[in-house]
């Protein structure tokens, strides 16, 4: 058995490294069947699922109408849907509180998620620690308009519990009106998202933790490390590789505003000039008024930014001789 | 940094999108969000003197036996979704032969249809939707309905013009609500009012209230005599700028200047030519007068960041002194207090206006609801049988059966025979399991229908029934209806002029994408971010405010949407005249 | 040195109160909005419009519930979604470990090409209406297959972001683990079935649930594609149905009920809540089998041995 590897191995590359390069591709395709046979049936599935459809882009192009017929017969209006989101006055505003919520809620919930996670596992009683994980991730099963409504019921001046609380240790001296002054509201939307999204963004980071090999703990007991340095040169480097790829992931997500529903139902008319996003203007301006090539155009629009995003996180992370996407 | 809710955001955005609608309750179309399409007719749909359309002759479609018949419909209201056995389905099918294969809408109508005529996969029959015609998904029914649908032909003869499509002429849709004959006079108002609780009416001697003067007046009044109301701080007034629900704080000017509900313009009902309202010196005196009751505490701060649920609960509370809305918008508050049996915390709606001599017009006639109802697609093998089965519906047979139910199971005939229904039969009603098994509210609401009294003198429906809404009245109802002379919650309102030809202005196409829907939706924005702003700022803010807020306005491209409702306005008037 | 030991038998007592507290804080912050979706579950609607409800119901009502079971569709409904989402998460899974090893070998000679195409894939959508199209053209309108295929919303049969998330667990494994299945003559798919999958647990578990959820929750493929077979709804697709109703008959028929017999009356907001439980019940009941894989720190057994 030993043998034939080995046999395989000298007949391919009779020197070592180098050689590998001058197999041809034919016999690299040939020795790396079994690895074909693995991804391209899925590749041929996202082509057909993914990319295919994505001649629906054309319409970014066009001003579409139904009764325009078909894709292939609409007008064709060149940029003019770019040009629509972009030379908007509100559109820099609207860029600028998508970033800002994004930016937001993807730090507090990186460090949130991670906090919890690591403070989870060190609880000891591991029927305790089960109990408070199953809790921790329920606010995941409510939709965001119950959620919302919790929030803005929490956050009321009438009865909400924040200010009830606020009141009673004298931080405040009347109710706040939270839910009507703008510059509370991307905190209001980062803290929403933490809340309903903690316990289940912890998930990946509690698995994570879970495969760090039990030795390395104990190694570490025996020379007497704090839990401290334990966290900090074990669990921490364990799970640097899940962190850093989901950070580069979420880097590409960066217009979309740490969601959508969050704003569209906590923002109100008093609040616009923070908490309206890019979805939302599209919302508005494109499939509300029946101008559904806005929405393509910036749906485009905001591949580019993230592809272009992705690629520099990768290639900062490849410089850093960090875990990497690509 | 969501899990899987970014996985693919675009496909997330859209189904979020088409959720949030559903949750949103945004099954709204019209343009203005004055009030959904069946609620626009349904505020107006209480007409007991209504003579009805219906001739006794019994020449239904289903008399004449016709081999039996699936019918797929696909029914973009939504509503109640009937049992396979349902009792009403069943009548249709043993005596009519007609099998309704019915698909609800749940999600996002746009997005439905879209797929829809993307794949020109249509249902023989649809309920309303520009698109669809816009596709070439509708069939011309007007020769049809001449040629075998008498009861239709009859029923719509009054409005038959007002049903073409203002692009070729056909006529592509049968209206679900609005065709009346006869006088009309509602019992209860659901439109648009300044409304007020009965108890202060009550406190103060029921007293006579026009102008916003006096209906503050008498609201700060009040709230200083009664700084708590069950232990809770009395809130003066309060209004909604939620998500669609935003006529609240948009519409009131223009009734308050003495024009009728034609959406965010007024029309000079001589000149048929429409203006704006928002923005300029109608609407200022109004928020203006707000921007004094804010400063002297009377006006809720949290008004226009609260949601709908907080909204509904402040009603709910019996704290709520006033504020301007449309009823069945804030009915859902008031039927919790009514099962608190807090009824002196109701409201009674009142028209006011600017000043005396202006005539309120707050009360409108009903009109027919444009570009609503069902069509039928270019996919029905058979649309003369569909037509037929329509035709049945708009006979005072079935409109009976479907309105009022089967006698003895549903309602009982009284000696006079008035119909009226039992103790049980009316607790039935709220049973939701029931309901699908025995009605089809759904479909009701979809298709033509005969409103008004019937020849024998019932009304339409058990909820028009006269002596239904006496039977409602509490004491205090009674007391007060007796103070100022009147029978009916509509009498406060001055009996509606004719309509003008091309009313309601706020149901006007606007056109998808167009510069004017664009101009519509700038204007929206403007009024939710300013309006606030001129209210709650300090009185000695206000003009400048107001200035800021108005050049806002001169920044949009109002021409164009006036110019669109113009136009549209004038077409009506040509063509919508001669009958 | 007195301190030092008096110290280290100190932290550990701090650390564990301070954590111990800190915790249970996070669990009534996070399980609030939970219990009071549960009260309104259960309080009657025509109250809970008036606000004020918290964690315990004010009037006790079942009729909220009874509206949802009242749905005719729903018991069959359930059961396409259980099958669904097993059938999905079993395929799924498999499929997502099985493209994630691949792409985790460093010789292989498309890892970066197949990399990019997957991760391209999170960030664009094409569109509901092309998307249709495929769907129409390989006559998977209607099918039961839809639902395990077409990517869509929360659901789909293979997501780049598992993909991802599985390779760099797999990258994380000693590498010798793979090299002494080589010596041992298997191949890469013996590899991945006999060393590979065993090691995945945790991160299975965890893009399990992932998927299953997603599963579970989709409602929208449906909507769209097979919403005119009534024996392929899903549970979730009935209860958007119910919640619909309940909104239209709630703004345009309450006039017509009768005083003093509204208080049974469902609202939008207390069917919402009812639904919400309904739908999250069976996931909540199946977390603790997923979850000791992850929370109770798995040995990684492969390694020691």
């Amino acid at each position: 058995m030993k043998s034939t590897v080995q046999d395989n191995k000298i007949e391919a590359m009779p020197k070592t490294k180098p050689q590998r390069r001058n197999q041809t591709f034919w016999q690299r395709f040939v020795s790396q069947g079994q690895l074909i046979l693995m991804s391209v049936p899925m590749l041929i599935y996202v082509i057909i699922f993914a990319y295919v459809p994505l001649w629906g882009w054309l319409m970014a192009f066009q001003q579409y109408k139904p009764r325009g017929g078909s894709i292939f017969s609409q007008q064709w209006v060149g940029l003019d849907q770019f040009k629509f989101l972009f030379m908007d006055e509100g559109f820099t505003r609207v860029l600028r509180n998508t970033i800002a919520m994004s930016v937001i809620s993807l730090v507090l919930s990186f460090i949130t998620a991670i906090g919890f996670a690591i403070l989870l596992q060190e609880i000891k009683r591991s029927f305790f620690k089960r109990w408070i994980q199953t809790i921790s991730y329920l606010p995941h099963f409510l939709s965001w308009v119950i959620v919302t409504g919790i929030v803005a019921t929490s956050l009321s001046t009438e009865d909400g519990i924040v200010n009830i609380v606020l009141m009673k240790l004298h931080l405040i001296d009347s109710p706040i009106l939270w839910l009507g002054e703008g510059k509370y509201f991307w905190g209001i939307v980062g803290a929403s998202n933490v809340w309903k999204e903690v316990g289940w963004n912890a998930i990946i980071y509690l698995a994570a933790i879970s495969a760090i090999d039990p030795s390395l703990y104990e190694a570490a007991e025996m020379d007497g490390a704090s839990r401290y340095r334990k966290i900090w040169h074990i669990t921490l480097p364990g799970i640097k590789p899940v962190i850093i790829i989901l950070l580069i992931m979420n880097l590409g997500w960066i217009l979309n505003g740490g969601g959508f529903e969050v704003q569209y139902f906590l923002g109100n008319g008093q609040v616009v000039d923070w908490s309206e996003t890019i979805d939302i203007f599209v919302l508005k301006y494109g499939l509300r008024i029946g101008n559904y090539s806005l929405g393509t155009a910036a749906g485009i629009f905001k591949t580019v930014v993230s592809i272009v995003l992705l690629f520099m996180a990768n290639s900062i992370a490849k410089r850093l001789g960090e875990e990497r996407l690509i | 940094m969501g899990v899987m809710a970014r996985k693919t955001w675009m496909s997330v955005m859209a189904s979020t999108f088409a959720a949030s609608l559903v949750l949103a309750g945004c099954s709204n179309n019209s343009n203005n969000g004055n009030a959904s399409p069946s609620e626009a007719a349904n505020q107006a749909g209480n007409s007991p003197s209504a003579s009805a359309s219906a001739s006794a002759s019994p020449s239904a479609g289903g008399e004449e036996k016709l081999d039996p018949v699936t019918i797929s419909f696909f029914n973009g209201y939504g509503g109640v979704v009937p049992t396979d056995d349902n009792k009403i389905y069943k009548v249709f099918k043993d005596e009519l032969g007609v099998t309704l294969k019915e698909e609800y809408l749940v999600g996002d109508l746009e997005q439905k249809l879209g797929v829809m005529i993307a794949g020109g996969d249509y249902p023989d029959m649809i309920t309303a939707n520009a698109k669809l015609t816009a596709a070439g998904a509708m069939i011309p029914l007007e020769d049809l309905i001449e040629k075998n649908a008498p009861n239709l032909k009859k029923h719509y003869e009054k409005v038959w013009n007002m049903l073409k499509d203002p692009d070729d002429g056909h006529i592509y849709w049968l209206p679900n609500f609005g065709v009346y004959q006869g006088d009309f006079k509602p019992t209860i108002y659901q439109g648009p009012a300044f409304y007020i609780q009965k108890a202060i009416l009550k406190e103060f001697g029921y007293p006579k209230i026009t102008s916003l003067d006096e209906y503050f007046d008498l609201i700060e009044k009040y709230k200083a005599k009664y700084p708590e109301i069950d232990g809770q701080p009395t809130i003066g007034y309060t209004t909604l700028a939620f998500d669609w629900r935003v006529f609240g704080l948009r519409n009131a000017p223009e009734h308050l200047a003495g024009y009728p509900n034609d959406g965010q313009v007024v029309v000079d009902p001589n000149t048929n030519v429409a203006s704006l309202f928002e923005g300029n010196d109608i609407s200022k005196p109004y928020y203006k007068k707000l921007n004094d009751e804010n400063a002297k505490g009377i006006v809720d701060k949290e008004a226009f960041a609260q949601n709908y649920d907080q909204y509904l609960a402040k009603i709910a509370s019996g704290r709520v002194l006033g504020m301007f809305d449309q009823h069945w918008n804030f009915q859902q508050g008031e039927d919790t207090l009514k099962s608190q049996e807090k009824f002196d915390r109701m409201y009674v709606g009142l028209p006011l206006v600017y000043d005396p001599s202006i005539k309120d017009y707050y009360l409108d006639r009903p009109t027919v609801n444009l570009v609503n109802g069902v069509g039928i697609t270019t996919k029905a093998a058979d649309p003369v049988r569909i037509l037929k089965f329509l035709d049945a519906m708009v006979t005072e047979k079935y409109s009976k059966i479907i309105n009022w139910g089967i006698e003895g199971q549903d309602y009982q005939v009284g000696d006079n025979g008035l119909y009226y229904r039992t103790p049980e039969q009316r607790k039935q009603q709220d049973d939701v399991a029931w309901k699908k098994a025995n009605k089809a509210e759904a479909l009701l609401n979809a298709i033509p229908k005969l409103e008004g009294n019937y020849p024998d003198g019932n009304a339409d429906t058990p909820g028009n029934q006269p002596d239904e809404f006496f039977a409602t009245l509490k004491p205090i109802d009674q007391e007060l209806l007796a103070a100022y002379g009147h029978k009916l919650w509509s009498d406060f309102f001055s009996p509606p002029p004719e309509n003008r030809i091309s009313y309601p202005a706020w149901n006007i196409d606007l056109v998808d994408g167009s510069p004017a829907k664009i101009a519509d939706q700038k204007m929206k924005d403007l009024a939710l971010k300013y309006l606030p702003k001129a209210i709650l700022t300090k009185p000695e803010n206000f003009d400048s405010v107001w200035n800021e807020y108005s050049n806002a306005m001169g920044k949009v491209d109002t021409k164009a949407y006036l110019d669109r409702v113009n136009s549209q306005l004038k077409w009506r008037q040509d063509n919508w005249s001669s009958k | 040195m007195r301190t030092a030991t008096k110290r280290v038998r100190v932290e550990p007592f701090v650390f564990h109160t301070l954590n111990t507290i800190f915790m249970i804080a996070i669990a009534v912050v996070t399980l609030y909005p939970f219990l009071n979706t549960l009260a309104v579950s259960f309080n009657s609607g025509v109250d809970t419009t008036r606000g004020g409800i918290y964690v315990l119901p004010r009037i006790w009502t079942f009729s909220n519930y009874k509206a949802v079971f009242a749905t005719g569709d729903v018991g069959h409904a359930f059961w396409v979604s259980i099958a669904r989402t097993v059938v999905a998460t079993f395929v799924g899974v498999f499929l997502t470990a099985m493209l994630a090893y691949a792409l985790s070998r460093k010789e292989f000679m498309f890892r970066r090409s197949i990399t990019i195409i997957f991760i391209l894939t999170m960030y664009f959508s094409a569109g509901v209406i092309p998307t249709y199209f495929i769907v129409k053209d390989l006559h998977l309108l209607n099918t039961f297959l839809v639902y395990i295929l077409v990517p869509s919303g929360t659901a789909g049969l293979i997501s780049a972001f598992n993909v991802l998330v599985v390779r760099t667990y797999i990258k994380t494994l000693p590498e010798s683990l793979i090299e002494s299945g080589r010596l041992d003559g298997a191949g890469d798919f013996r590899v991945f079935m006999s060393i590979i999958l065993p090691l995945c647990a945790p991160v299975l578990a965890t893009i399990s649930l992932f998927i299953a959820v997603g599963q579970w929750n989709s409602w929208f493929d449906t909507f769209l594609y097979t919403s005119s077979r009534q024996n392929l709804s899903t549970l979730q697709f009935e209860l958007m149905k119910l919640l619909q109703s309940t909104m239209n008959s709630n703004t345009t028929q309450t006039s017509t009920s009768a005083a003093g017999q509204i208080s049974n009356m469902v609202t939008p907001l207390s069917i919402r809540a009812a639904i919400t439980i309904v739908a999250a019940a069976p996931i909540l009941v199946v977390y603790p089998f997923l979850q000791r894989h992850f929370v109770t720190g798995l040995q990684v057994g492969g390694v020691k041995e």
